[in-house]
């Protein structure tokens, strides 16, 4: 069959070079994806393959071109010697293009890895940032919150009224609040606390040892009462609770330990218990001095009557004379009596305080042997004339300044001040002297009636009984502040006008 | 790895007693003209198993529901039959004993067949068309590259625009 080979030859020579052509535009294409991203293997892949594909397009059709052109020529014998060399390179850009197909599965699955490693980077990077400023913010949060919260705790310890303590097992003083520093008398700002051991400021450094016991064994002690003693001597009693905890910095256990000073209640509560004392024994004596009162008041004036028909030399009359004098003392401590018991009658009038302190000190100086002893009186010049019954303050003055002349001795130190209290605005009245004291055993007994540390003879013991049922029945109060060797100091309190009620 | 000395002297020995006692063998195997044949026909279905392999993967991708990748994959295809016609052709060139080409002039050709089916010319003529194969093959590769190219270049723009 003869054929035309005219469609032959133009399909091979068009196709020829439009394969060239398209092998270039495609590579022109795939140069562009790889330069949007150099990195992305898939364009490498596709680089090479349209590399290998112009290589063999280039190579097959000026192949089939230069035959055609050689024949048309009549250069076969030339076509022929190439012919082998462009078959050849032929067959090489098959196996070429082939090959680098053949790399697709490998090559995508290294890319998807590629591309899921940059994810699971670029996810962990975003994670690690958002971490990152959220550790930063948290960071920030929680150091605020911890500052605030040291700032809170820090306030707590150094604004409480209570003293808190903190201490080794072994005693040692490891921190204290300012509260703790004034309770033991000392100043937060110049001494130092560390290193000095709680036993020091227990006036009993054996309860130390039961207060460890009960901390190692329970982990905790509470509500104990014991005796503080301050830098200066001091007691004061104290009511001590803790616990044991683990110290942060150096992983030993430490005792926290809350300390209440409850040296002024228990000071109230002694003050109201002597005043209930004395009540029911003012009562007693109330009772009993009306009932011997009357009987006296019959043997006096029976008395009386029979001196009257006496002769006064005579023996019978020396005998109702010691018997008048004996139912005179029984009626003056009758007397006593009632004044303590506040059942007896008062005058008040608005005296100047001053003027009567100053009328007491010069009966006194009158009546004793005071030559070597100093009276100085402190007086405050704003204090207002008050409403008292001169004749029984004047008693009481007398009772104190007379147990301050005893208590000094022949030599001594006497003081007597004024001064308005604050905030009550009462008046005080302080009978200072630098005496021997008084035993702290005796101070709760000192205003019980007939209680007396003076010899049988020297003193009824109701003195100080009777001034406090008198300031007692002023509305006013007294105490007495004394220790053994240092003095006694009497203070008595007194309402002002200002302090009175209208009625 | 460090060699064992007596290892190393073994070895030495060997490899001077080789070169230096060396007789000429046929070692070297000669290359007659099939095998040029041989070649270009193995390269053929290498060519086209790797386009079949290349379809193959991009389906089991699939990356074939992309349409850059699906010109791809008709690329390829027909780069599959493209190899298989070229190989035909070859073949039929290559068998005259099935068909005898003889050029006549510059643009006829005289087609003998030997058994007598004119169909056998009909497809070997057609088959010399070959072009209107690969070159379809290098329009969908170009098209699916450019398509590839255009998706891409708008994905970076919204990403650049994000």
């Amino acid at each position: 069959m003869i054929v035309s080979s005219i469609p032959i030859l133009f399909i091979d020579l068009v196709g020829s070079f439009l394969m060239i052509v398209l092998s270039f535009l495609s590579l022109k294409l795939v140069f562009k994806l790889r330069k949007q991203d150099r990195d992305n293997l898939i364009w490498t892949y596709l680089w090479w393959i349209c590399v290998a594909l112009s290589c063999f397009a280039v190579s097959r059709s000026a192949g089939h071109i230069l035959k055609n052109f050689l024949l048309m020529a009549g250069q076969k014998p030339f076509w022929d010697a190439i012919r082998p060399f462009s078959g050849a390179i032929n067959t090489f850009m098959f196996i070429v293009v082939g090959a680098v197909t053949m790399f697709f599965e490998r090559i995508w699955k290294v890319y998807q890895l590629i591309l899921k490693d940059r994810q699971a980077l670029q996810s962990a990077h975003k994670e690690m940032l958002f971490l990152n400023q959220n550790l930063e913010d948290l960071v920030e949060e929680r150091t605020n919150a911890l500052a605030a919260s040291e700032h809170k705790y820090r306030k707590i310890f150094e604004v409480s009224k209570d003293m808190i303590m903190v201490a080794a097992k072994d005693g040692t003083i490891v921190n204290l609040n300012p509260s703790g520093y004034n309770l033991l008398g000392m100043n937060s700002e110049e001494d130092q606390i560390e290193n000095r051991n709680v036993r020091d400021f227990l006036a009993d450094a054996g309860s130390w040892s039961s207060i460890i016991a009960s901390v190692e064994s329970e982990r905790s002690v509470e509500n104990v009462e014991l005796d503080l003693v301050t830098v200066d001597g001091t007691r004061r009693r104290i009511l001590l609770g803790g616990s044991m905890a683990d110290d942060v910095d150096n992983e030993e256990e430490i005792i926290h330990f809350l300390v209440k000073d409850i040296e002024k209640r228990k000071v109230m509560e002694e003050q109201l218990a002597q005043a209930d004392k004395l009540a029911s024994i003012g009562e007693l004596s109330s009772g009993v001095a009306h009932e011997i009162n009357n009987p006296l008041g019959v043997i006096l004036g029976y008395t009386q009557l029979l001196l009257r028909g006496e002769n006064s030399a005579s023996e019978r009359y020396s005998d109702l004379k010691t018997i008048e004098k004996h139912v005179r003392n029984c009626k003056a401590i009758v007397e006593d009596l009632l004044s303590f018991s506040r059942k007896s009658e008062t005058d008040k009038q608005m005296l100047d305080i001053h003027q009567v302190i100053d009328e007491v000190l010069i009966f006194v100086q009158h009546h004793s042997h005071i030559e070597h002893i100093t009276i100085e009186k402190d007086y405050n010049p704003t204090v207002h004339p008050l409403l008292i019954d001169e004749k029984k303050i004047k008693q009481v003055l007398i009772n104190l300044v007379v147990n301050a002349i005893h208590a000094v001795g022949e030599k001594g130190y006497i003081q007597i001040s004024t001064d308005l209290s604050e905030p009550t605005n009462e008046l005080m009245v302080k009978v200072k002297d630098d005496g021997h004291g008084i035993e702290p055993k005796y101070l709760k007994k000192i205003f019980d009636p007939f209680f007396t540390t003076k010899s049988t003879g020297e003193g009824t013991g109701l003195g100080l009984s009777v001034s406090y049922g008198i300031i007692k029945n002023h509305g006013g109060h007294i105490y007495v502040e004394s220790k053994p060797g240092a003095g006694t100091t009497f203070t008595v309190t007194l309402p002002t006008a200002l302090t009175l009620p209208e009625n | 790895m460090k060699l064992n000395p007596s290892r190393g002297s073994v070895f030495t020995g060997a490899l001077m007693a080789f070169i230096l006692f060396a007789d000429p063998v046929m070692a070297t195997q000669t290359h007659g003209q099939p095998e040029g044949l041989y070649v270009h026909q193995m390269a053929h279905i290498f060519f086209l198993i790797s386009m079949g392999s290349l379809d193959f993967w991009l389906r089991q991708r699939n990356l074939t529901e992309q349409r850059g990748w699906k010109y791809i994959q008709f690329s390829a295809v027909l780069f599959i039959f493209w190899n298989i016609d070229a190989a035909a052709v070859h073949f039929l060139d290559e068998h005259l004993d099935i068909l005898g080409i003889t050029k006549i002039d510059l643009w006829h050709i005289k087609i003998e067949n030997s058994q007598g089916h004119d169909s056998i010319t009909i497809l070997y003529y057609l088959m010399k068309l070959d072009h209107l194969l690969c070159v379809p093959a290098m329009f969908f590769l170009y098209f699916g590259l450019k398509t590839i190219l255009k998706t891409t270049g708008n994905a970076a723009g919204d990403k650049t625009q994000s």
